[in-house]
C-alpha cells in the first residue's frame, strides 16, 4: 500500500528507510514516524515519550493519534497473518517484486517456507 | 469507566474510545467457543507471554495459554507444524478465537503505550455460555486455518464470524475501513503515505511480510 499510495499521490519516498534506518525516507516528518514506531514497538518509555513529542510537535495530536492508531492495528493484523498462515498472493508477488528487493523483506521467512 | 484517558496529553477520537469500550465489553462475554471467564484467562496469557510478570491461575489448557502466550509475543516464529499440534488439541474454532482475542488486544495495549499511559486491567467476565455457532461455509484452503472464501486477510478470522466482525470493527478507527483502503491519496492526521510508511515500519519490526 505504501508503493501504490506514493506512485498515486507522487510523494518522494525512499522505501529502504522501512528496513534501513540510515537512509531518509525524503517523506514529511518520515524520520520522526519511523522514531516513534522504533520507540513504541522497541524502546522503552522514556524514549516513547521523545518520540511522541516530536511527532506531535511535526504533525499535530491528530498526526500523533493516527500514527498511534496504525501501529495499533497493524501489530493486530500482523498477528492475525502469522497466526493464521495467510498466504501472499501471487499477483501482490508479482506486482512487489522490485520493492521487495529494495526493501530486503522476502528475508522475513513469511510462513516458515 | 474504561478508557478514558484523562491522564494522555492528546485528545483520544470518540470513536477510539467507544471501540476499545465495545471489545472490552466483547471480551468480558461468552464469545463462539470460549465463556467470558475463558477469554479474560486469554487476555491474561497473552500479556505475560508478551509482558512477563508473574503468572495467573488460569482455568485453560496448557495449549490454549501456549497460544495465546505465543501470538502475544513473538507471532513471526509461528509455523504451520505448531498451528496444527494447537488446533488438533483446541480444535481449530477455538484456535481462532484465541487468534482474535489476542490479536485485538496486542493493538489495545500498543495503542496505550503510544500515546503514553498504562494498559486497561481487564475487565471483569460476564457469566453465559458461548454460542458454539459453526461456520458451515469455511473450508481448508491455502492458508493453515479454515476459512470463508479465498485465503485473505480480511477473511482471516471467518471460521468464527464474531472474530472476524471485531477484525473489522477495529480496522476503521484505528486505521482505515476497508472499503477506505482504495483511497490512496486519503488525508487524515497523517497522508496516506505516512500512514503506510508507519505500517510498514511495524510489520517489518515485527518480521511480518504484511
Amino acid at each position: 500500500m505504501l508503493r501504490a499510495s506514493a506512485q498515486v499521490t507522487t510523494i518522494p519516498l525512499d522505501p529502504r528507510a522501512i528496513t534501513d534506518r540510515s537512509v531518509d525516507p525524503l517523506l514529511p516528518a518520515g524520520e520522526a514516524l519511523l522514531d516513534f514506531v522504533d520507540a513504541v514497538l522497541t524502546g522503552d518509555e522514556a524514549s516513547q515519550e521523545v518520540t511522541r513529542e516530536a511527532v506531535a510537535g511535526e504533525l499535530g495530536p491528530s498526526g500523533l493519534v493516527d500514527a498511534a492508531g496504525v501501529i495499533a492495528n497493524f501489530e493486530m493484523m500482523n498477528r492475525i497473518a502469522d497466526a493464521t498462515g495467510m498466504p501472499v498472493g501471487k499477483g501482490t508477488l508479482k506486482r512487489t517484486a522490485e520493492w521487495r528487493e529494495l526493501i530486503g523483506i522476502d528475508r522475513f521467512n513469511h510462513l516458515g517456507s | 469507566m474504561p478508557f478514558a484517558f484523562t491522564d494522555v496529553e492528546v485528545e483520544i477520537r470518540s470513536n477510539i474510545r467507544t471501540l476499545f469500550r465495545r471489545e472490552w465489553d466483547r471480551l468480558a462475554l461468552a464469545g463462539t467457543w470460549w465463556s467470558g471467564a475463558e477469554r479474560g484467562d486469554i487476555a491474561r496469557a497473552a500479556r505475560h507471554g508478551r509482558f512477563g510478570g508473574d503468572a495467573q491461575p488460569s482455568s485453560l489448557s496448557d495449549g490454549a495459554i501456549e497460544a495465546a502466550a505465543a501470538i502475544g509475543a513473538r507471532p513471526a516464529a509461528i509455523r504451520r507444524e505448531w498451528v496444527e499440534r494447537v488446533a488438533n488439541d483446541l480444535g481449530y474454532p477455538r484456535y481462532v478465537e484465541i487468534v482474535g482475542v489476542t490479536s485485538r488486544l496486542a493493538a489495545i495495549d500498543t495503542f496505550h503505550a503510544a500515546v503514553g499511559t498504562a494498559r486497561e486491567p481487564l475487565p471483569e467476565p460476564e457469566p453465559g455460555e458461548p454460542s458454539r455457532s459453526e461456520e458451515p461455509q469455511a473450508r481448508p484452503g491455502a492458508a493453515w486455518v479454515p476459512m470463508v472464501g479465498g485465503a485473505s486477510i480480511t477473511q482471516a478470522l471467518s471460521l468464527v464470524d464474531a472474530e472476524s466482525t471485531a477484525q473489522e470493527d477495529m480496522h476503521g478507527p484505528l486505521y482505515l475501513t476497508y472499503e477506505g483502503m482504495a483511497e490512496l491519496d486519503y488525508v487524515g492526521g497523517l497522508s496516506r503515505a505516512q500512514m503506510e510508511l508507519v505500517a510498514a515500519r511495524t510489520s517489518a519490526i515485527n518480521e511480518c511480510f504484511y
